[in-house]
């Protein structure tokens, strides 16, 4: 057979294969064991040498062309079936994806570790007391004696004779000063309880209380602390006032107030149309309260603040009722 | 404290807003928590000028008025007896509309059109006297608008009054503050009386006070020949705006003079005390007394009463009694005027539980100076009101002390407040609240304490005056000199941290209760009596039946959550809540723990497109606890459990070593129904204390391994007796080389299956197949040798 009818008629066939396995098939029939070429070789033989040289030379190279053009047509095989399976592997990037299920810290841990990493930044350490307390620590080393009209200000659990759930975090103050000397640089997380129970109150809740006791401690040091305090938690544009107020166990007494972070000062009903919120109550540590833990009132100075730890969360989100924070509501704590 | 402007202006004209005179108060310690303007409920009421009254012709009760309404004169039909020709009252037009809500229309009554309405004062909202038409002040001018007449207009401050200034529970009070804001000074009214010379206040009663440290002072006066009547419209709307309640023409005036003045009054019926004497002393007997609410009162022993001479006529500065109590047909009063040991008030009015006006005022202590002179302005207002004569003099027992002095530093106030003042500056702010310096010693000056400022009793209390007077907003804020101390950090926050952080990413909510329960709840959870749960610290004043105990578990609370979730839609749950609990014991303060509880219901999430979620289950919750105490290096062991409140099958409770130190499980459905809950709970309770103190948080290297691991599976049929946690650790015992050993496949037909993949390793070599199947004939061997184990071929 004529060699350039060969390479017509494998490119007619070639031209004809349309996927992998009939290349194949193609590839054995024309390049395999028993192929075409095999034969086109084994012809050979029968020629004499010049021919069979001659000859084949151009068998072998039409046998290279033909390898060539099958690996092309392979490769171009090779590809579509690519394309095809990633194709067949489409999704629709828009379909819903597995958020991972994570939990959330309740708002009011949030609040407290914020006020505690304020505070420990600022050289307060933590320390805490019981939350069923004596009457004496609760009330007494306050220099809030028996029938003193500031227990009014307070309404108390009792739990027996002398033995009180704790109304406020101050007893931490005393039990902390019988126990170390001066300095005392303390802050005071927990749970309170009172009395209570309406729309703004619940009959437990959260303060943070804070000492600073040392030689030379001034009222305006404890200005300056609870300034930085209040720029670090609402902001360092909120305005804020320190006003004149009562504590049996502080004196001078002073409450804070901050601009009130809904209306802007403007006037609305959180603040009662004052622009003002209160946020703190603060003080110099009572001479008497210093008598009774045994340190001397002349010798020492110092500081005390407390803080409810639901109001100021309640202002930072916004949230409008307190008894919020004890449903527990899932719609609630997955705000947060 | 409630105060109507326009009566502080009595004392000191105001030359400023009350917006600004509120903001100047509440920084010197008075916060205005309110300022009320005046609402009134009606309208289109105007003033109008009654010019004549005819009789009605058609009938008997009523009166035909012709009223001047400014522009023109209108008739009204009226009913009311006191209406007369020159008097100014209120009218309603037509279409006015009235406090409760009527309006008024043009109105034919018998005959006789009526173009308005005269009202009483109940009709405008004013206040409850409907017993006739409200007479206007004489300056009212005819077609005014009623809201504008000045005497009704007014603005009242609500002043939230600390606890220890007492002294600005009055009118005075206050505008001794304001006069000290403005550099001003004030006085007390000045007013006279005629007496009746004849006969003195000595002819008519005797006084004996027979403890005075219990009654430093008393002053009695008398008025007789009154008539008990109305008050003025002027005294009612005071006492009215200031919060309390007008009652008759002497109540009313012991009343505006405590407003006034801060002096509790108290009007004796002369003739209903049976001595005609007064004595004040201290009970010595239980008796029983009635008050002139009507209410029976225990008094007991250290009790202070005025007496009659018979029996007490009132609780000193308490309430007074109903035996001498000053009715309609009261001629005479004996009006006792007194300062009482404060200690006395509040120890009785609280046991009583009595907060009156009186001793509200009684308990911080009042002037003790003005004693005498709020009596007698009282007389002379009773006088005024109520007619009558003055009687001369006085009784009177006094026992006078020094004022208060206290010495202090100049130093010492500028170290404390951390601002720099002269002693000039110091003394002039002083002498604006009446607190004068009487000496200069040692660096320091003396300074004598008004007979009213019961609350400074030393130096502090002065230096307190100082910064107040100074204005805080003047105090500059510094940073303190003190010395650096290490933070402490303790091992509890550190504990209490690692634990939120490893829940919250394992999908837990952090939730937090109240510490109270009810013993209902350790019924609930059939908690059995000896159980030491049940020893709960009980309340003794609880808010309700749901809160009358601290709780002595968590569980219980989260049964709640889970409920309340439940009912609104939330149906798949991982709740936690780590916080005290308390027990209670015999001696000293009940015990406190930390405990930390966890929860699950429902499944992962509702549903995926991808799948359906499955169940949470026992070991979904026991995972998250195993993983938990493997942060603290806790090998606990999960034994069967034994809490009556979960599953028997389905629970276990955690050990470490021999300690129980928690339980968990799937919570019994009789208890689910006790707290509402209709699908399966698993709970589990964990004593953090036993982990904070049993645990580390200690991190230890391991070198890397650099060589490969080896894996092979086991199948064994293992008897349901035997527990695969002791399976587990015998085939980790066999060789130092298994570092792991884990359950991959478990089911149960006839016998149950359990499958284990096991992981090889050796840090100084690669294994080689001959040595792990050394190790993995002997795992065969070794559990094969045991009763109950076969390994599945």
């Amino acid at each position: 057979m004529e060699l350039g009818s060969i390479r017509t008629k494998i490119e007619q066939e070639l031209s004809s294969v349309k996927d992998l396995s009939s290349l194949n098939q193609f590839r054995i029939a024309i390049l395999g064991r028993k192929g075409l070429f095999s034969e086109l070789i084994e012809r050979l033989k029968s020629l004499d040498k010049e021919e069979r040289r001659n000859y084949g030379r151009e068998i072998n190279e039409l046998k290279l062309w033909a390898e060539e053009k099958v690996e092309e047509l392979k490769t171009h095989f090779e590809m579509e079936e690519k394309r095809r399976k990633e194709l067949a592997s489409w999704i629709d990037v828009t379909m819903p994806g597995a958020i991972p299920i994570v939990g959330r810290s309740h708002p009011l841990t949030q609040t407290l570790e914020e006020i505690v990493k304020i505070f420990t930044s600022l050289g307060f350490s933590v320390a805490e007391g019981p939350d069923i307390e004596y009457d004496y620590y609760n009330f007494e080393a306050l220099n809030i004696p028996k029938d003193h009209p500031a227990r009014d200000m307070q309404d108390t659990f009792y739990v027996r004779p002398g033995v009180v759930l704790r109304t406020h975090t101050s007893p931490v103050q005393i039990r902390t000063m019988e126990s170390h000397l001066p300095p005392v640089k303390i802050i005071a997380p927990g749970a309170v309880y009172r009395c209570d129970n309406d729309i703004s109150h619940t009959p437990m809740f959260h303060q943070v209380e804070g000492l600073m006791v040392d030689k030379h401690i001034r009222f305006s040091d404890l200005k300056g602390i609870l300034t930085v305090f209040i720029h670090e938690m609402f902001g360092e544009k909120t305005p804020l006032r320190f006003r004149p107020s009562y504590f049996p166990f502080t004196e001078p007494s002073a409450e804070v107030d901050i601009g009130c972070v809904i209306c802007q000062g403007s006037g609305c009903r959180v603040c009662k149309n004052t622009g003002w919120l209160e946020i703190l109550g603060s003080g110099m540590v009572h001479p008497q309260v210093f008598r009774i833990v045994g340190y001397d009132p002349e010798e020492i100075t110092g500081f005390a603040f407390g803080m409810g730890v639901e109001r100021i969360a309640m202002l930072k989100f916004g949230i409008d009722d307190i008894r919020q924070f004890y449903y527990n509501d899932m719609r609630f704590l997955s705000q947060f | 404290m409630r105060v109507p402007l326009e009566w502080l202006q009595e004392f000191i004209p105001l030359d400023m807003e009350p917006q600004e005179l509120a903001k100047r108060l509440t920084m010197r310690g008075l916060e205005v928590e309110n300022i009320e303007e005046a609402e009134f409920s009606f309208k289109n009421v105007v003033v109008g000028n009654v010019l004549t009254v005819e009789p009605h012709p058609q009938a008997e009760r009523l009166k035909v008025c012709k009223v001047d309404i400014g522009e023109r004169a209108i008739p009204v039909v009226c009913g009311a007896e006191n209406v007369q020709a020159g008097k100014k009252v209120p009218v309603a037009l037509i279409g006015a509309c009235l406090a409760g809500g009527a309006i008024i229309e043009k109105k034919e009554i018998k005959g006789i059109t009526s173009y308005g309405m005269l009202c009483s004062e109940k009709e405008l909202g004013l206040s409850d006297d409907q017993s006739g038409i409200f007479i206007l002040n004489g300056d009212a001018r005819p077609g005014d608008k009623l809201e504008t007449v000045e005497s009704l207009r007014d603005t009242v401050f609500e002043i939230n009054v600390p606890p220890n200034r007492g002294d600005c529970l009055s009118i005075y009070g206050i505008a001794r503050e304001v006069a000290a804001i403005m550099d001003k000074k004030i006085e007390l009214p000045s007013f006279e009386y005629v007496t009746d010379g004849d006969e003195g206040v000595e002819h008519f009663i005797s006084l004996d006070v027979k403890d005075l440290d219990a009654c430093p002072r008393y002053v009695l006066l008398m008025i007789k020949g009154i008539k008990v009547n109305k008050s003025p419209y002027w005294m009612r709307r005071r006492i009215i705006k200031c919060g309390m309640r007008p009652i008759n023409s002497i109540v009313d005036v012991t009343n505006y003079v405590m407003l006034e003045l801060g002096q509790p009054l108290h009007a004796f019926d002369y003739e209903k005390l049976k001595e005609r004497r007064i004595e004040v002393k201290v009970a010595d007997s239980n008796l029983t007394f009635r008050t002139l609410d009507g209410q029976e009162r225990g008094l007991i022993p250290g009790d202070l009463l005025i007496c009659d001479g018979h029996g007490p006529v009132a609780i000193a500065g308490i309430m007074g009694g109903e035996n001498s109590e000053i009715g309609e047909d009261t001629e005479t009063v004996a009006l006792e005027s007194a300062f009482f040991n404060p200690f006395f008030i509040r120890s009785t009015a609280r046991r009583l539980g009595i907060k009156s006006e009186a001793s509200l005022r009684f308990e911080k202590g009042i002037d003790v100076d003005t004693v005498e002179y709020a009596g007698k302005r009282a007389i002379y207002l009773m006088h005024m009101l109520s007619g009558g004569h003055v009687l001369d003099g006085k009784k009177e027992a006094f026992k006078k002390e020094e004022k208060k002095r206290i010495f202090v530093k100049y130093g010492r106030i500028n170290d404390v407040l951390g601002i720099i003042l002269s002693p000039e500056e110091i003394g002039r702010l002083l002498a604006s609240i009446d607190i004068n310096v009487v000496g200069e010693e040692d660096e320091g000056f003396i300074v004598s304490i008004p007979s009213f400022r019961h609350d400074i009793n030393e130096y502090m209390d002065v230096i307190e005056e100082v910064a107040r007077l100074h204005g805080y907003e003047h105090i500059p804020a510094t940073t303190p000199v003190t010395s650096i101390q290490p933070l402490i950090s303790s091992k509890k926050d550190r504990f209490l941290s690692e634990t939120r952080q490893y829940l919250y990413s394992a999908g837990f909510y952090q939730v937090i209760n109240f510490s109270f329960f009810s013993r209902k709840d350790l019924d609930n959870f059939v908690i059995p009596d000896d159980d030491e749960r049940r020893k709960c610290v009980m309340i003794l004043n609880p808010i309700s039946k749901e809160l009358e105990a601290t709780r002595t578990f968590i569980a219980q609370g989260l049964m709640k959550n889970i409920a309340y979730n439940l009912n609104r839609g939330s149906k798949n749950l991982k709740l936690f809540e780590i916080g005290k609990i308390f027990i209670e014991r015999e001696e000293g303060l009940p015990l406190e723990y930390h405990s930390l509880a966890l929860a699950i219901t429902g499944r992962e999430r509702d549903y995926f497109w991808k799948g359906s979620p499955p169940e949470y289950d026992f070991f979904d919750l026991k995972g998250v606890i195993e993983g938990l105490l493997r942060i603290f290096n806790l090998d606990v062991e999960f034994r069967k459990g034994t809490e009556p409140f979960l599953n028997s099958s389905v629970s276990g409770d955690i050990h470490l070593g021999e300690e129980k130190i928690g339980w968990l499980g799937e919570v019994k459905e009789g208890v689910l129904k006790a707290y509402g809950i209709e699908q399966r709970v698993y709970c589990g309770e964990l004593m953090f204390d036993k982990v904070m103190k049993m645990g580390n948080l200690e991190r230890k290297y391991n070198p890397i391994p650099r060589y490969p691991h080896v894996i092979r599976d086991f199948s064994f049929y293992i008897d349901e007796s035997i527990p695969v946690s002791k399976v587990m650790g015998m085939i980790k015992e066999v060789s130092p080389f298994i570092v792991s050993v884990g359950v991959f496949d478990m089911f149960r037909k006839e016998r149950r299956s359990i499958s284990f993949r096991v992981l090889f390793q050796s840090y100084e070599d690669t294994l080689k197949d001959e040595e792990v199947n050394k190790i993995q004939d002997e795992i065969v061997k070794r559990l094969t040798a045991i009763d109950g184990i076969v390994l599945r071929s």
